[in-house]
């Protein structure tokens, strides 16, 4: 008898945990914090109906991949204007040196780390003017120049391949479309210049007399 | 008179069949909308439902009972009030004159519709686009120009969420600009939906002692720069406390208001402890060569005098899968925007990865707008 009273106890605990679970069910303000929601609501996303690729049907990009990351970034060589560099730099740059040539590149000023770190072949292919070359002397593509960036600004590299430096092109679903390094910085001179800002509000001066 | 499957209450002004389908909120072209069968009034008649509509039932009671036995609710109230004024100010002179045009009589008829259009928050989709057609024609019928207005709903799955670098901002109020711009903010009065705060360096996030109007070059040294606009919390207390529910939060996490509705008592500026609610205190103006056609009914369509509106992460752009109009324009890459439960998604990473703080988290409100260092 006490068997059955038992049994029956414990189908009705569980008959009514079932009804108690199912009236918790997620509803609005039901979570403790946003950080709860985003992981909760997230287990099962199946991606959204929306895409970037229309904003960037006039930019040519190219697919790199990064550790974890693949997204694109702006394809670069045919933006250069004096690209190929072959086209004048014909021969190793120590062969061009002298006084028989054009001079070429007078007016570019390098502002980036201090002389003794740098000069023009630390990033530049003395041997092929078409390329950049790394530290190591591994020949670099123009359209993949974030590698040799990413040789000393370490910590730069990893927030953008995540997303937390540079900025989105296109909009802000998939597929990822980021501005690489050069697209915002002068390789010459990568800091931002000052400026005076974009607007001033004269009514708030006026409403906090 | 009225339809019984509306949920307010229309008015057949007597305009052509066309605009009356088309203002109709069943959405039914087909024909089977009750409107179009309805027979014209006379003159007598309609006066004697408007006075229907004005009072109702009322009339056959004492003073008394009419005070006291009414039940009525604010929309109610609300209709009635609005309906006597309205009737007898307008749009009895347009619909009973022979000499007022087809456009005159439109244009009644659209204002009709749209003074006793329902909440749009309680709107179905077809009401929705009702209501965005009558506001797409009023425009044309007013300015002669054509704009474009969404009623676009949340996306499944997204849940928008931003991110601010503080050290990436370098104050040049590029964004601001580029909001003014997007959002038909009025330029008489200089709305301004994001604030730029310049701070000085270790005195904290010190809000008291920041310049949010500075004029000179930027960034200047000693400073740092942190923009705020609206936070899109996910627990408002703004909306908790609009007694219209003219405010609300939509499934992908954007706080909106609906400019119809919002009756401009600004509770909700006083309870948002962001400053992130800017108010109408004179009819907000836009050159017409400067007004963004591509709006939303939430977003960006121009607004009336004496109603509160704010940042929407420009729902008009992001519902569309662009960025907000600031993100776009930052020249810093300062500000992320993205879909907070995709979890391959930018803005993610940021929050997984880099040591993001809100303001006034104790407060409760579940902002979804992080700022972060490099």
């Amino acid at each position: 008898m006490s068997k059955h009273r038992s049994l029956y106890i414990v189908a009705s605990y569980c008959f009514f945990m079932m009804i108690l679970n199912s009236s918790c069910k997620h509803k609005e303000g039901e979570y403790h914090n946003v950080t709860d929601k985003i992981e909760m609501e997230s287990k099962n996303y199946h991606g959204v109906d929306l895409s970037s690729e229309l904003f960037l049907e006039d930019i040519e990009m190219i697919e790199i991949t990064e550790g974890e990351h693949t997204f694109l970034i702006p394809e670069r060589k045919g933006k250069i204007k004096g690209y190929a560099c072959t086209e004048c730099h014909s021969k190793p740059l120590p062969k061009m040196k002298g006084n028989e040539f054009k001079k070429a590149h007078w007016d570019l000023k390098i502002v980036h780390a201090n002389k003794e770190t740098m000069n023009c072949i630390t990033c530049h292919n003395s041997q092929n003017m078409d390329e950049l070359t790394s530290i190591t002397g591994k020949s670099i593509n123009l359209n993949n120049s974030y590698k040799l960036c990413s040789q000393c600004h370490t910590k730069q590299f990893e927030d953008w391949k995540g997303g937390a430096h540079g900025k989105r092109i296109g909009g802000w679903a998939p597929p990822r479309a980021s501005m690489t390094c050069v697209n915002c910085h002068n390789p010459h001179q990568p800091a931002f210049d000052k400026k005076w800002p974009a607007r001033f509000n004269t009514q708030k001066i006026k409403e906090r007399k | 008179m009225s339809n019984s499957n509306k949920k307010w209450f229309s008015l057949n002004l007597n305009s052509s069949t066309k605009q009356t389908s088309a203002s109709c909120g069943c959405g039914n072209t087909a024909g089977d909308c009750h409107s179009k069968e309805e027979p014209e009034l006379s003159e007598q008649e309609f006066l004697a439902a408007a006075v229907d509509a004005s009072i109702g039932e009322e009339t056959h009671k004492d003073g008394f009972e009419q005070v006291f036995d009414v039940k009525m609710d604010r929309r109610s109230a609300f209709k009635k009030l609005t309906a006597s004024l309205l009737i007898g100010a307008g749009a009895v002179s347009t619909s009973c004159s022979t000499l007022a045009g087809d456009d005159s009589k439109e244009k009644a008829q659209i204002d009709w519709e749209e003074q006793f259009k329902g909440n749009y928050k309680l709107m179905s989709d077809d009401e929705k686009k009702a209501t965005v057609n009558r506001l797409v024609r009023s425009y044309q019928l007013r300015t002669g120009k054509t704009i474009s207005m969404s009623s676009q709903n949340a996306h499944k799955d997204v849940l928008y969420g931003y991110a601010f670098n503080i050290s990436k901002c370098q104050g040049y109020m590029d964004c601001v600009t580029a909001c003014v711009e997007e959002n038909n903010q009025d330029r008489n009065s200089q709305m301004q939906y994001i604030r730029i705060h310049e701070m000085k360096d270790g005195k904290g996030f010190n809000f008291n002692e920041a310049d949010d109007n500075y004029y000179h070059e930027v960034p200047a040294e000693g400073h740092f720069y942190m923009g705020t606009q609206c936070f899109h919390c996910d627990n408002p207390p703004c909306i908790e406390v609009c007694p219209v529910q003219a405010t609300w939060r939509e499934d992908d996490g954007l706080v909106v208001v609906d400019y119809d509705w919002c009756v401009g008592c600004r509770y909700c500026m006083a309870a948002c402890p962001y400053d992130g609610r800017r108010f109408n205190w004179s009819k907000p103006e836009v050159p017409e060569n400067e007004v963004n056609k591509n709006q939303h009914y939430l977003g960006n369509r121009m607004r009336k005098k004496g109603v509160v509106e704010k940042c929407t992460f420009c729902v008009q752009r992001s519902r569309a899968g662009k960025n907000p109009a600031c993100v776009e324009a930052c020249p810093t890459g300062a500000r992320i925007f993205g879909n907070l439960l995709d979890p391959n998604s930018t803005i993610r990473w940021v929050l997984e990865n880099k040591k993001v703080f809100r303001l006034k988290e104790d407060l409760g409100t579940e902002p979804k707008f992080w700022y972060f260092m490099d």
